[in-house]
């Protein structure tokens, strides 16, 4: 990279200057040459992008020169992160610039190569992709079960959008399922099952306002930086502002927290149990919300693991869904063996402070803020926990109310946008519909121009993340493509999906991966297609407050013969399609027809009108008056489209993002802070929303409009224990997670020089009481073995993280170390979503 | 910053000292391993044997080079390529024939020096969620803390700003190895023990204070000391 760091802060001071100047950055937006390659010219240009990282979706600015990125900064004008970033968002133009780029395509003609360095030449496009379209056809065409996409939280919205709709509607399968399984699953499924519709009603401003935070099982400090440093200003400035953190381990989260509740892995069920029963017993609870909104419900019991491969199937596996509703009575007597007592011998978290927090939640002259990720989504019952927290919020009508409410963050930036939204599941469809409904089939037939009854053929899921690659170990997957993840290093359980036994799936499979760098992932491709990178193209993000974004192209091109992933799904799309009909018309012109000339092989726009014209068509999901049939639908059905409504494209370059629902009014495109309380627009309000299909005046200023009968669901969960518990054999719990310095595998923060060095290789955090009794000390490399696998690693007791004793935590971004090999694929029956949290290991000084 | 131009920077330092004060030389300002003695006692018992060196498990120890004048071939750290780990067991230590570098009985014991940030550079001090220094310290929490700090004319951020502890600051340099800015220089040094005795004999005769203003204890905003530490209320 020949941007030394020097005249990085030289340029970034003058960027800032230069903002300073202007006042503004809005000023910069349309300056960029989207979509019309590198400058030629020593020219500056300046686009507006969001950073690529995780699911805070801080805005950046991207300046580029000669073809070359010379600056990312802090976008000044996005009023989430106000101009700053995190470390790794301070060095993101490296991203773009490690040594070993892929820049061309590559194929693997010996198979028994994989898993090695070699084994992959370079190949011209037309041959690669001939060859994933002749292998992806010949499946298809043979068993479409045998073929699989597995897509991510990292693909931008526009691609993932595209992509659905060619597995759906193209393939007619339904085996696409997106990495975000691995880590929003479990908060979904809860979204649905208690407001049938996914994603937070609050807003990163709900920080900003409350009294009181709770986190459970977040480590924000390190996950979530830049809103980590909203709670702490929050903290700082505000007055009597507390700070509850609920955790299995110690954390530099904890370490500010006005009280750390350090409880057994899996006890935060009965935690949350008993304080909604301290809440009924001591009839602290919100009467009037509880009567204007609430219904209650209890479900399906003692279910056990998914920790076979025949569980989905099993009797129980097959009955983990259904709920029956019951009366508040029959709740609070389902709550009442919860006491404070019977939760503090679960958990070992004291009575008192467990009183405390109840206390807390019952003062309503303070307002709460409850935050969580994969401590409570990562879970064997993260479903479960999901509605316990919710079930504690709607008791006490803190929810979807400014600084009031339960808020589930995201780690990817577009888990929300891309995964959820756009819907690249094996059960869904764009904007929240489902596989499974006819009505939902309905509505997106017609937005697809598809023929009445067509996706009926797809009303089956498909496989989910897991069952997908189980089903390939067993040999059962023969095409798979992966794109925007790394699942030979994220994947729980490696030491089955990587073949280091039976080898036969993962070798035998025809397995394509579209990247941008060597990863381990490619060392297990059969074809790699290089792909552009972040702003090497223009994009699209969601993130977890629901802010759609748009990072604009840069004035620079992607290295070599790398593509736009959309570029990719087109070609490979109509060699697929090639002779195949929809309604009697050409099945891809059908498809895509309007974006893609099949034989002029190129698009029929450039980047920008590519983008915006597919964001129409989705975005009619969300504007069904756009679509006369799906009106219709949308009418008759009930399905209230409009409650997730998305903007025309370029309003979102234009504002820096919008959080939808997007109302217009009076030719003005006003983004929504807080869904269903009533309020005025201009505010942040759902004044639309509320107005089209709620009702005013209801208990707490909100209307719960696109839940059944207008209610969201108290469901009883109970706590069940972990999958695993300590034992002889292996008596210490195993909690992975991810670490400030590095993103995720760390192929891109590793790449970066500034970040390899800051934290160069990952360690197992001990409690030296731990150490004492194995004989072991900071810096010793130990052996870590579950009934799943083993790996080596080195131990640290300097205290980043704590662990009591009992439970050890490693971070997952080294490859090297690859503690995923350890990692139990037992997953939450109801989300399907591993849990990484708590695999039973021994330690073995090596 | 490398080694040579820790060494050039030294050099310079005691030429400039020598001609400026008529006062006894002090030893020059390198970073030795764990249990170096002080007060010219290293220099007169190191024989420069190398065993030190050689018993390094990190490689992190290597002979001053011939401009060091009399400490040349004597144990240096250069925390910025390779800091020192804190063994546990201290290898250096156990591996010394002389006595220069004496026990150690614990980590926290150790006193090579003190690290001290650059505001200028700091990222963490521009807010920017950073504090690498802080995260990869061996003592976090102890010879680094935060000092959380409002930002000005943000109310929605806080400034993490990393302060040292002096006292409890050993002087291992794994803050200097980890952080993330490189140019003109690191945004962390370590002041080897040796250094910051001389400077605070210098002050004292000039009437000054401790040194202290050199470390700047407050940081940003109120100065108070934030973090109570490791284990509140958990």
């Amino acid at each position: 990279m020949d941007i030394t760091r020097r005249s990085f802060v030289k340029a970034t001071a003058v960027a800032l200057a230069s903002a300073a100047a202007a006042g503004t950055m809005s000023g910069m937006v349309g300056c960029s040459s989207a979509g019309s390659g590198g400058a030629a010219s020593g020219e500056t240009t300046k686009t507006v992008g969001v950073c690529r990282f995780c699911g805070c979706g801080c805005g950046v600015i991207v300046e580029a020169k000669g073809g070359k990125i010379v600056s990312v900064t802090g976008d000044p004008d996005n009023q989430s992160n106000k101009g700053l970033n995190c470390v790794k968002g301070y060095y993101l133009a490296s991203v773009l610039y490690g040594a070993d780029r892929l820049t061309t395509p590559l194929i693997r003609d010996d198979k028994s190569t994989k898993g090695t360095d070699g084994g992959l030449r370079e190949a011209t496009w037309d041959e690669a992709l001939d060859l994933v379209a002749g292998k992806m056809r010949e499946t298809w065409k043979a068993d479409k079960s045998r073929l699989a996409f597995w897509g991510s939280g990292q693909q931008p919205i526009v691609e993932g959008y595209c992509t659905a709709k060619f597995w759906k509607a193209g393939l007619l399968s339904n085996n696409i399922d997106p990495n975000a399984r691995l880590c929003m699953a479990s908060a979904v499924v809860g979204f649905m099952n208690v407001f049938q519709t996914d994603e937070p009603a609050g807003c990163y401003a709900d920080i900003d306002e409350t009294d009181t935070f709770v986190t459970w099982g977040a480590n924000m400090a390190e996950a979530h930086p830049m809103l980590y440093s909203r709670v702490m200003a929050r903290m700082t400035n505000g007055k009597g502002v507390k700070h509850y953190d609920l955790t299995t381990l110690w954390t530099r989260t904890s370490a500010n927290a006005t009280k750390v509740l350090v409880f057994k892995p899996g006890s935060d069920l009965a935690i949350a149990n008993a304080i909604a029963n301290y809440l009924v017993t001591n009839d602290l609870y919100d009467h009037a919300f509880v009567a204007d909104h609430l219904q209650f419900k209890q479900g399906t019991e003692n279910i056990g693991n998914a920790t076979e491969d025949t569980y989905d199937a099993s009797e129980i596996g097959s009955k983990v869904d259904a709920v029956t509703g019951i009366t508040f009575e029959e709740y609070a007597a389902r709550l009442a063996p919860y006491t404070l007592e019977y939760a503090e011998e679960l958990s070992g978290v004291p009575a008192a402070d467990i009183k405390e927090l109840a206390d807390e939640f019952a003062d309503k002259s303070r307002r709460m803020l409850s935050l969580w990720t994969m401590g409570v989504n990562q879970h064997n019952r993260g479903t479960w926990m999901n509605h316990c927290i919710y079930n504690i919020h709607l008791l006490m009508g803190r929810y979807a109310r400014p600084g009031d409410g339960a808020f589930s963050l995201t780690g990817q930036p577009t888990a929300c946008g891309t995964a959820r939204e756009v819907g690249t599941f094996s059960h869904r469809l764009p904007a929240d519909l489902l596989v499974a409904q006819e009505a939902h089939r309905r509505y997106t037939e017609a937005i697809w121009n598809l023929p009445n009854g067509y996706l009926d053929a797809i009303k089956k899921p498909g496989f989910h993340t897991i069952k997908i690659f189980r089903e390939l170990s067993k040999g059962n997957i023969d095409f798979l493509w992966s794109a925007h993840n790394n699942w030979a290093v994220s994947l729980p359980n490696l030491t089955r999906f990587l073949g280091r036994g039976d080898k036969k799936g993962v070798m035998d499979a025809f397995i394509c991966v579209s990247e941008v760098y060597p990863t381990l992932s490619t060392q297990y491709a059969d074809v790699v297609l290089p792909a552009a990178m972040w702003v090497e193209r223009e994009g699209q993000f969601g993130n977890a407050e629901r802010r759609t974004a748009v990072f604009e192209k840069a004035a620079i091109d992607p290295p070599g013969e790398a593509k736009w992933d959309l570029w990719m799904l087109m070609e490979i799309a109509h060699r697929v399609l090639d002779g195949e009909q929809i309604g009697g018309e050409d099945a891809f012109d059908v498809l895509f027809g309007e974006w893609y000339d099949k034989q002029a092989r190129d698009f029929k726009g450039d980047q920008r009108e590519i983008s915006r014209s597919v964001w129409e068509e989705y975005r009619t999901f969300s504007n069904p008056s756009l679509n006369p049939d799906a009106e219709a639908i949308n009418k008759e059905a009930k399905l209230k489209m409009e409650n997730k409504q998305l903007a025309p494209y370029d309003l979102y370059i234009e504002n820096h993002g919008l959080t939808w629902p997007v109302r217009e009014v009076d030719g003005q495109w006003l983004p929504t802070k807080w869904r269903f309380c009533d309020g005025k627009q201009e505010d942040g309000f759902d004044e639309y929303g509320v107005e089209m299909y709620g009702k005013h005046d209801l208990a707490g200023g909100v209307s719960f409009y696109k839940s059944a009968g207008a209610k969201p669901s108290v469901v009883f969960r109970p706590w069940e224990p972990p999958a695993e518990l300590p034992d002889a054999e292996y008596p210490f719990v195993f909690c992975t997670g991810r670490l400030l310095e590095h993103w995720h595998t760390g192929s891109m923060s590793r790449r970066v020089a500034e970040l390899d060095r800051a934290l160069p290789e990952a360690l197992l955090d001990m409690n030296p009481d731990d150490c004492a009794s194995l004989g072991v000390s900071d810096g010793d490399m130990v052996r870590l073995t579950s009934r799943f696998g083993t790996c080596d690693i080195k131990v640290s007791t300097a205290g980043r993280t704590r662990p009591p004793a009992g439970l050890v935590f490693a971070p997952f971004f080294a490859e090297e170390t690859l503690i995923n090999l350890v990692v139990q694929d037992t997953y939450c029956p109801l989300s399907k979503e591993p849990d990484y949290k708590k695999t039973c290991v021994r330690i073995e000084k090596i | 910053m490398s080694l040579r131009s820790v060494v050039a920077a030294c050099a310079a330092g005691v030429v400039a000292a020598k001609a400026a004060l008529d006062v006894a030389l002090p030893e020059p300002a390198l970073l030795h391993p764990p249990g170096a003695q002080h007060g010219g006692k290293f220099a007169a018992q190191c024989v420069k044997c190398g065993k030190c060196i050689e018993a390094c498990p990190y490689q992190a120890l290597h002979a001053a080079p011939l401009d060091a004048g009399a400490k040349a071939g004597t144990p240096v750290i250069d925390a910025r390529a390779q800091a020192c780990r804190l063994c546990a067991d201290f290898p250096c230590v156990a591996a010394c024939p002389t006595g220069a570098l004496a026990p150690v009985a614990a980590r926290e014991d150790v006193r090579m020096g003190t690290a001290v940030i650059n505001r200028d550079l700091c990222l963490s001090y521009k807010a920017m969620r950073c504090e690498v220094c802080y995260r990869a310290c061996p003592l976090i929490d102890e010879a680094i803390y935060i000092n959380y700090g409002a930002r000005e004319g943000d109310s929605i951020h806080a400034v993490f700003a990393p302060v040292v502890v002096e006292d409890k600051c050993v002087g291992c340099g794994l803050c200097v190895e980890r952080c993330v800015v490189g140019e003109p220089e690191c945004a962390i040094r370590i002041e080897p023990a040796t250094q910051r005795r001389a400077r605070e004999q210098q002050g004292a005769q000039a009437g000054g204070g401790s040194g202290q203003g050199a470390h700047e204890g407050g940081g940003p905003g109120k100065g108070a000391h934030a973090g109570d530490g490791p284990g509140k209320g958990a």
